[in-house]
């Protein structure tokens, strides 16, 4: 047997991996590239779910012009008081109240199975495909049609479809970065909307049509009827434009609208707690 | 002159249509379902490959032609020593446009790594040394120009068909189809049937 072959053959590989090995050794100190240890410190507090509320492409962007004090720590819409917080500890700045955390809340309590169908859609199943048909298969011209491109959209998984065909919002799990909202064909009209956390209770509908309009079009839609208005105590609870409206700094939560809705379009959340709402909610913490 | 400019030209289009890489050898196929979600990462995806091909098949000829053949050892060493060309120069690759253009990294930066370790890699550069692996009817074994365009050929073929499978991708993405075939199943199909219309290429020149 040539036993040369077997030599020349390790000296090859040998020979080629050695090579290999300087020659990346030397382009990692040659051209190693500056990245500023700051992007990395603040990306470790972002959510990372580049969700992109923050006008960024990612967090990994929002990281770079952050630490580069292009931007607010408070920058990261999703993160709240509590990612603000923990940015500013990590860049050694002053923390910077964000306000009140918001969550997505849905104003339609009818929706494609409630409300009346003008028409059979069999189209792709999108909401904004089923919305630019002639305005959707719902006579209510602001309902929820229920293909769920919010659902779809969420970047925190908050959202799932309910059995009644509307996206229905885990709290837990929401960080009201809007996302949702502006995705939802009907979203810049209310039917999504943020509203801060704490809120009592949510006028679930947003159709501005006449009450007889939207008597035919929805049993659960806001009939403009005004008993609200006039059994609120504390002037908290309005109609503008055939829709009742809640001013939450008013609201005492006393749950007296609630029941007096005819159609029962004004419900609960999980804070209320009758006359337990705050009027002025607790100082949101800020660490010094 | 006619004659080479001929020979190009099918190496070219045999490598890119005839014997497409993706849908008639099945070999890479990891990209070809992993990052052909969307026709913008597909692109990407397809750069990068081409960028990355072209030069390990250099490379690898050049390894081949000056070391492995000289020394006798090129018959039963050129696939561990093609692996480890290709890792290592897709590494320098990596650091290269990240230095040197950073758009282009950011661009293209998250595929390099996934191609590493491609197969489509390591076949075309086996290859362009070895051509019993594709009958193209070239007896010997590819010049380092012919090498490069066959390269070239199949990348642009990778390219052809992972665009056009993450465009229908994204169609089917909103057309009702039934729950247990969404996603990967209905996408093995859809490979499938493009694999069958990419059959009805097959001699359709020869070299």
């Amino acid at each position: 047997m040539d036993w040369s072959i077997v030599l020349k053959a390790m000296a090859a590989m040998a020979g080629a991996a050695l090579l290999f090995g300087l020659i990346l050794a030397i382009a990692s100190r040659k051209l190693a590239v500056h990245v500023d240890p700051k992007v990395e410190l603040v990306l470790a507090e972002l959510p990372g779910s580049n969700c992109g509320a923050c006008g960024y492409v990612g967090c990994e962007q929002a990281a770079e012009e952050i630490a580069a004090d292009e931007s607010d720590v408070s920058t990261c819409v999703a993160g709240g008081q509590e990612v603000a917080n923990r940015v500013a500890h990590a860049l050694g700045k002053d923390a910077v109240d964000v306000g009140a955390p918001k969550i997505a809340v849905l104003n339609c309590g009818g929706g494609c199975k409630v409300a009346t169908i003008r028409y059979d859609y069999h189209g792709v199943p999108t909401c904004a495909a089923a919305r630019a048909l002639h305005g959707g298969p719902l006579l209510c011209q602001s309902g929820c049609v229920g293909f769920g491109d919010c659902v779809k959209s969420c970047p925190f998984d908050a959202m799932a479809m309910g059995p009644e065909g509307r996206p229905e919002i885990d709290i837990d799990k929401c960080t009201g970065c809007g996302i949702c909202v502006t995705t939802c064909p009907m979203g810049g009209e209310g039917l999504l909307a943020l509203v801060e956390e704490g809120a009592p209770i949510v006028v679930a509908c947003c159709s501005h049509e006449s009450a007889k309009a939207t008597r035919n079009a929805c049993p659960k839609g806001c009939i403009a009827c005004k008993a609200c208005e006039k059994v609120c105590e504390s002037d908290a609870i309005k109609v503008v434009d055939n829709l009742a409206v809640v001013d939450y700094e008013k609201c005492t939560a006393c749950g007296k609208c609630v029941e007096r809705c005819p159609t029962k379009c004004i419900v609960t959340t999980r804070w209320f707690q009758p006359g337990g709402y705050p009027a002025a909610e607790e100082p949101v913490e800020v660490e010094a | 002159m006619m004659e080479a400019a001929r020979t190009y030209l099918l190496l070219f289009f045999g490598a890119a249509i005839v014997y497409n890489i993706l849908l008639i050898r099945f070999i890479g196929l990891c990209p070809f379902f992993g990052v052909s979600k969307s026709i913008e990462t597909s692109i990407g995806m397809s750069v990068a490959v081409l960028f990355v091909m072209t030069v390990a098949t250099s490379a690898c000829w050049l390894l081949w032609g000056l070391v492995l053949q000289p020394l006798g050892v090129g018959e039963f060493l050129y696939i561990p020593s093609f692996i480890l060309v290709i890792a290592a120069l897709v590494q320098f690759e990596e650091m290269f446009i990240r230095k040197v253009s950073p758009p282009l990294y950011k661009a293209m930066g998250i595929y390099l790594p996934l191609i590493t370790t491609n197969c489509a890699v390591l076949a075309v550069a086996v290859e362009s040394v070895k051509p019993g692996f594709l009958k193209l009817n070239i007896p010997y074994h590819y010049s380092l120009p012919e090498a490069v365009v066959y390269a070239i050929g199949v990348a642009c073929g990778f390219a052809v068909a992972i665009v056009m499978f993450a465009a229908i991708r994204e169609r089917i993405e909103l057309a009702p189809i039934a729950k247990s075939l969404r996603g990967a199943p209905i996408g093995f199909i859809t490979a499938g049937l493009m694999s069958l219309a990419f059959m009805g290429f097959a001699g359709l020149f020869k070299l």
